[in-house]
């Protein structure tokens, strides 16, 4: 039995093969079909994949600002830091009290640079070296290119204040251990050790900081509190539960969570206008060339009657039309995705200089060209189930006169 | 119409030896076709054909040959069997054909149809995709006959040797005919039905081909029956006439053929 499928996939091969003309149009007009709606859902996945990409990876899209300020001790920082949708978390000093005059031995400007406390894994810092003491920084690259420092210079920082109505100033070396990207932080900046920038606080309220030696009133602040801190969740889903949750403490915060919404809601919306075009498509396609094949089986009447009449049975003869539209459905697929590897090719080249060198704007992986196949094959399938049909109704003496 | 005379022992099933066996024993077929207020009725009360015999069906225009050899190529159901049998090899049972369509067992019929019966029909027949060679070697493809000389032997003596590799539209009509001929035979079929084999040619042209037809089907050993209402030259080919009567109401409502032989 099996081996009479495989003598009606030769008859249905050259068949299709020796109507050539009438093959090569119905392939055509499939990948006319499938071809745009390849490109359109390439440009779909890849305008709203590489937002999505650029949201998951620019780490301001996980951070959660708390507006104005509270009162924050460590350990309350400490147990917010063992939250699983928490990546990082570190305290704040006062603003005002967190910058820094800089001096480099290559550059005659002294710039002052705000202060930001940092720490392991610092998602603004991901590859680069993390300050350890004290006397280590990483400027931002603004800083950085004003001092005209690279890694491992030496550069000066001087603090000053009013203390007991006499104006004070002390000077600290620092290490530049490394140096942001630019889109880290863009005005001129320095990642710091928490322990300077509350050094630095310490200093302009007039307190003795011992560990650099310089004077003030006694130390021994023990219930420190902040009036701030830098917190990036895990991904971006966690941002609105965190901000909630903060909320719920009366904490107020801002984050960018309203432009995750805006591309989820595009990417959404998208998908749907795509279904619909692709459903249309589809549909028009099968009814299409359900309509030939029926009127194909009409056509071939004859031949397909010597069929029967030669022996085939009815299930070998509904192979027929099944068999060749299946053809069409491989043939238009691989058309299909030739033109859409063409014109992405040509659309991607067009934008290259507008996105990333890793990003492209049209872009389908090789799932998609697979899922692309399988819904040709269902829908050939379903558009020769007619056509099979009426094939197997012919009864074979119809073979053996013409009308 | 007068059959040639040769005895006919109604024993069937038994297989005597130096009996003859016959192919086809109807009793009591008929089939009645009906159509705008007028009936046709074909009544075959009697018929046996013997292994290797050659038998033409002759007679006017409507007057049921095809009905006949419909029915007894087994791709048309009568519509009333007394009894049927089909038994294509001296060593082969009986088949009960009636049987088989009782049961609608067309796929037992088509696999009948694909080993022991080989047509010819009115005009061609040929599947316009597959070359010449290709379409005579059908019938034995689907049998998965191993290739012997055989499609070449026919091919020579039917005179299409140089169109082998050719598709049939570039041939004449006489041509592919004669290709549907091989085709008939090329898988040594038990018997080969042949509806107007020659009625698209001219009567030169008809006639050679005929011969030849009769010919092959000789050498081979092949049970052959043809339908034409050209008999002249089918009378010098020494074939048995299949005896029948038509009848016509005067009304013209009912036109019955009995057939018997
Ligand atoms: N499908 C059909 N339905 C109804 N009546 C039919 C059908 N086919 C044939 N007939 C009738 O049966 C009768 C016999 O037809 P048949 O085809 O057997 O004649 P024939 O002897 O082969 O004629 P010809 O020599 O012209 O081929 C005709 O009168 C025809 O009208
Ligand atoms: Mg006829």
């Amino acid at each position: 039995m099996p081996h009479r499928v495989k003598d009606i996939l030769w008859l249905a091969g050259r068949d299709y093969r020796n109507e050539w003309q009438m093959s090569a149009f119905f392939i055509v007009s499939l990948a006319a079909v499938l071809g745009p709606m390849m490109i359109l859902y390439g440009l779909k996945f890849g305008i709203v994949g590489s937002m999505l990409t650029n949201l998951i990876e620019d780490p301001r899209n996980r951070e959660v600002r708390p507006i104005g300020s509270g009162r924050y001790d460590s350990a309350w920082v400490e147990q917010l830091r063992n939250r699983e949708e928490i990546d990082f978390i570190v305290p704040r000093t006062r603003a005002i009290a967190a910058t820094i005059d800089l001096k480099s031995e290559t550059a005659s400007r002294i710039i002052s640079v705000e202060m930001i406390p940092t720490g392991q894994a610092d998602p603004l810092l991901k590859t680069q070296t993390i300050p350890q003491s004290l006397q280590q920084i990483v400027l931002s690259n603004k800083a950085a290119q004003k001092l005209n420092v690279k890694p491992g210079d030496e550069i000066s920082g001087s603090l000053s204040r009013r203390f007991k109505g006499r104006s004070e100033r002390v000077h600290i070396s620092l290490q530049v251990i490394d140096i942001a990207k630019p889109a880290s932080f863009t005005r001129d900046g320095a990642f710091t050790d928490l322990l300077l920038v509350e050094a630095a606080e310490d200093f302009r309220d007039g307190r003795a900081v011992s560990a650099l030696g310089w004077s003030g009133t006694a130390e021994g602040n023990d219930k420190r509190t902040y009036p701030s801190f830098r917190l990036y969740t895990s991904s971006i889903y966690d941002v609105a539960p965190i901000s909630e949750a903060l909320g719920k403490l009366g904490i107020e915060v801002s984050t960018r969570v309203a432009d995750i919404d805006i591309v989820r809601t595009m990417d959404r919306n998208l998908s749907v206008v795509f279904w619909l075009i692709a459903i249309i498509g589809l549909f028009g396609f099968t009814l299409s060339l359900g309509a030939s094949l029926w009127a194909n089986v009409d056509r071939k009447r004859k031949e397909l009657s010597v069929l029967r009449l030669v022996g085939f049975r009815t299930g070998e003869i509904v192979w027929f039309p099944v068999l060749q539209s299946v053809f069409t459905a491989i043939f238009g697929w691989l058309t299909a995705s030739m033109i859409y590897l063409g014109v992405s090719f040509t659309i991607n080249r067009l934008f290259a200089s507008q996105m990333d060198s890793s990003d492209s704007i049209c872009h389908l992986l090789p799932n998609h060209f697979l899922i692309a196949l399988i819904l040709t094959l269902g829908a050939a399938t379903i558009a020769a189930i007619l056509a099979g049909y009426r094939a197997a109704r012919i009864e074979p003496s119809e073979g053996l006169r013409d009308i | 119409m007068t059959s040639t005379a040769i005895p006919i022992d109604p024993q069937t099933g038994v297989n005597l030896p130096g009996e003859r066996v016959l192919i086809y024993h109807l009793r009591d077929v008929e089939k009645t076709r009906e159509a705008e207020g007028t009936a046709f009725r074909l009544r075959v009360p009697s018929l046996q054909i013997a292994l290797g015999e050659k038998i033409a069906l002759i007679g006017e225009s409507g007057c049921g040959k095809s009905t006949l050899l419909d029915m007894l190529s087994m791709t048309l159901r009568p519509s009333g069997i007394g009894s049927f049998r089909f038994r294509p090899a001296r060593g082969a049972e009986p088949v009960d054909i009636s049987d088989l369509w009782r049961k609608k067992q067309l796929n037992q019929l088509g696999d009948l149809r694909r080993l022991r019966i080989g047509y010819v029909m009115q005009t061609g027949g040929l599947l316009p995709y597959l070359t010449v060679r290709e379409n005579i070697n059908l019938s034995r493809r689907l049998l998965d006959m191993q290739d012997d000389s055989l499609v070449d032997e026919l091919a020579g003596d039917l005179g299409i040797r140089r169109h082998l590799d050719k598709l049939p539209y570039m041939l004449s009509v006489g041509e592919r005919q004669r290709v549907a001929i091989g085709r008939a035979l090329a898988h040594r079929p038990s018997i080969v039905i042949a509806d107007e084999p020659t009625a698209s040619l001219d009567p030169i042209a008809a006639e050679r081909i005929m011969s030849l037809f009769i010919e092959l089907v000789d050498e081979l050993h092949i049970t052959v029956i043809l339908a034409s209402h050209a008999w002249r030259h089918i009378n010098r080919l020494g074939l048995r006439h299949l005896e029948h009567h038509t009848h016509r109401e005067s009304d013209g409502s009912m036109t019955e053929t009995v057939v018997s032989g």
